[in-house]
């Protein structure tokens, strides 16, 4: 029964994982408000980093946190720790791509506020139409 | 023992990356213009001097060379891997990038903020040199952002004009969607290849064993394939190429780049033009040559994936032959002469995209001199009109009229430029035109020439009008004092002019030393490629 719980879990966090990615595709395609295009940036990268961790987990019991505990392991201890551990390799990943987000998300907001000052509105559409 | 050569070529990104960050806390110390000015000339200088080095090395010394930072193997850390296919166009970065340095210091000289600016041109050159010489999908991903985030910066440096932010807000917005679209692809590489190496990947794309992970130890373990690799395999090229064909501005996905390039100050239109877009160029042939084997698609391990390359070559032919047409006829209709040039930057985007979608060597030849002799004349290109713009003020064509008298060296840089764009002997532009010509004819696709000929005389049309109207029609308005810019500006024309003729002029030799080998190595050599790691790997392990 509890597998079959994990499983369902399983597939339905990969679902709403991908409807998320949708989401804010649809938020920054569609939204004209610039602020909104920024909350639904942030969401895409947020999911994509979601979905980079979870190809690092493991959804098989025993799970367990990469960290081994002996100095010199044998072979068997290797390959005991292997089979049980979560992928280390995504989160570091995740942690540059957070950082990176973050620079990138000041730097948008930044160009967004200096757009207010210079046109009085974060409609992207009425952005357009003043240029001319 | 590593060569010490192999420490130059490696730490070239890092290098030029530290002499960017150094610049703002020394400009807090030296509060000097000059200073920041000859600072970013001699960074651009010795990141030119470095790439040369690289350059020299992999075609007459050894190639590829591998660089493991910390002297981690391999799959395990990250590695430089350059070959002569990523040193060439290292090399033409290097250049364009001292020569629109040392530009700028005119063309920017009634501007503040001038360390800022040099600041984030030397980490762009360090983010493009990044992603060129990198051995590691996820490197290219940390190297592509920290490229796009510095050409955001860059677009809106004329940061009280509305253009240039709004420009630099759809931009970066774009870009960085692509980016993060890259990073789901980065997700699905992972899971599938179990791996970040591109010379792993490239190994397990070919064969059904995984060479790496046995000798590290997984003897068990060893034979990895199964079909849902291959699928993940497709999945992620179709991610990472949508992604790399926004930053390269292919049809559809070229929407962003006629705001963002006229906005941003010329010279940092003419890196935009000229360099930026074809780190999305060298990312879709390294994935689709290396990674992917597209050039020979029987080596690939399964056929399933073998059908999604072919298919994915295919949609390249296509949206290159759209945008081509597509920008040559909009070409013609802009009155903005910086808007005009970067409609014919995706125009030879196309052209690049068809030549690699073409998968025969004559056609990889093609695209990949394509891509240097288009960096050359459209930097020049953008460097001559910046010229004209930083003499005259304006950026309308009909403004322009009759300066062209009065400027000889602009107007002739720009003829040459222009030219060359066009493909008309003896320019550089002509050889690969030519070529893919050539190309198309040999798969036996000869209709599809017509395509670069009409949009080529669209081009020729809009550069017809541009020069009969800044070389001889009336002048609209009073033409006082006008004369060539500075020697500081003229001299980068020129040599930029020089290089679009001598790279027309000896292309036989260019060619045959310097292009074809370049073409071996991205797509026709992928045992060297992976063989050259796995030696590392070997190394490393004491064996």
């Amino acid at each position: 029964m509890d597998e079959v719980i994990l499983r369902f879990l399983w597939i339905y966090t990969w679902f709403v994982l991908i409807a998320t990615i949708g989401l804010g595709l649809y938020g920054i395609a569609v939204k004209p408000n610039m602020l909104k295009k920024i909350i639904s940036l942030t969401i895409l990268g947020d999911t994509a980093n979601v979905f980079m961790i979870y190809v690092g987990y493991r959804a098989v019991y025993p799970i367990k946190p990469p960290v081994l505990w002996t100095m010199n392991p044998s072979k068997e201890v290797l390959e005991n720790f292997a089979s049980q551990i979560t992928d280390p390799v995504p989160p570091a990943l995740v942690i540059t791509a957070i950082v990176i987000n973050m620079a990138i998300t000041i730097l948008i907001t930044f160009l967004a506020i200096q757009a207010y000052r210079l046109y009085g509105t974060l409609d992207s559409r009425k952005i357009s139409k003043l240029r001319g | 023992m590593v060569d010490p050569v192999h420490h130059l070529i490696g730490l070239t990104p890092p290098i030029t990356v530290a002499l960017a960050f150094a610049l703002p806390l020394l400009s807090l110390i030296v509060k000097s213009r000059r200073f920041a000015e000859v600072y970013g000339v001699s960074a651009t200088a010795i990141a030119a001097i470095l790439t040369a080095i690289a350059f020299y090395y992999v075609y007459l010394v050894k190639s590829p060379v591998v660089y493991t930072f910390g002297a981690w193997p391999p799959p395990v850390g990250i590695v430089y891997e350059v070959d002569k296919f990523n040193g060439l166009l290292g090399l033409v970065v290097g250049v364009v990038f001292l020569l629109v340095a040392v530009y700028s210091i005119e063309y920017l000289k009634h501007r503040s903020g001038i360390e800022w600016y040099y600041t984030l041109l030397i980490g762009m050159e360090a983010g493009m040199l990044g992603v060129l010489y990198t051995g590691d999908v996820f490197n290219l991903f940390v190297m592509l952002e920290v490229t796009s985030v510095t050409a955001y910066g860059l677009v809106a440096f004329y940061r009280s004009r509305k253009e240039s932010i709004e420009a630099a807000l759809k931009y970066a917005i774009v870009g960085s969607v692509a980016t993060t679209i890259y990073f789901i692809a980065l997700a699905i590489i992972y899971g599938s290849y179990a791996t970040l190496n591109m010379a792993q990947i490239a190994f397990k794309t070919m064969s059904k064993v995984d060479y790496f992970f046995y000798l590290i130890g997984g003897d068990r373990l060893w034979i990895t394939y199964t079909p849902m690799i291959a699928v993940g395999g497709a999945a992620a090229l179709a991610l990472a190429l949508w992604a790399f064909s926004v930053k390269a501005a292919i049809f559809p996905n070229h929407f962003w780049l006629p705001d963002a390039h006229p906005a941003a100050p010329s010279p940092i239109s003419a890196i935009l033009s000229g360099l930026l877009v074809k780190v999305g160029v060298y990312a879709i042939a390294r994935f689709l040559y290396t990674l992917f084997h597209a050039a020979q698609p029987e080596v690939l391990v399964d056929s399933a994936l073998k059908y999604v390359v072919e298919a994915t070559l295919y949609a390249l032919i296509v949206l290159g032959a759209l945008s081509a047409l597509i920008a040559g006829i909009l070409m013609v209709a802009q009155s903005d002469i910086k808007r005009l040039i970067a409609y014919s930057t995706i125009m030879h985007i196309g052209y690049i995209a068809m030549g690699l979608g073409l998968a025969t060597k004559l056609g990889l030849e093609a695209a990949i001199y394509h891509t240097i002799n288009h960096a050359v004349a459209k930097a020049l290109l953008f460097l001559a009109a910046g010229a004209f713009i930083h003499v005259v003020g304006t950026r309308n064509i009909d403004e322009l009229s009759g300066v062209g008298r009065l400027m000889p060296i602009t107007t002739l840089t720009f003829i040459i430029a222009a030219f060359s764009l066009v493909g008309l002997p003896p320019f550089n532009g002509f050889v690969s035109k030519y070529l893919l010509y050539m190309a198309f004819i040999e798969k036996g696709w000869a209709p599809l020439t017509a395509i670069i000929v009409i949009s080529s005389s669209f081009a020729l049309i809009a550069y017809v009008k541009i020069i009969y109207g800044v070389w001889l029609k009336a002048p609209v308005k009073e033409l006082k004092g006008i004369k060539d810019p500075s020697p500081i500006i003229t001299i980068p024309l020129l040599i930029l002019a020089f290089a679009c003729v001598f790279l027309g002029i000896a292309s036989p030799y260019i060619l045959d030393k310097v292009i074809t080998p370049s073409v071996v190595d991205l797509a026709y050599n992928p045992l060297n490629y992976v063989s050259e790691a796995l030696k590392i790997l070997t190394q490393a392990l004491g064996g």
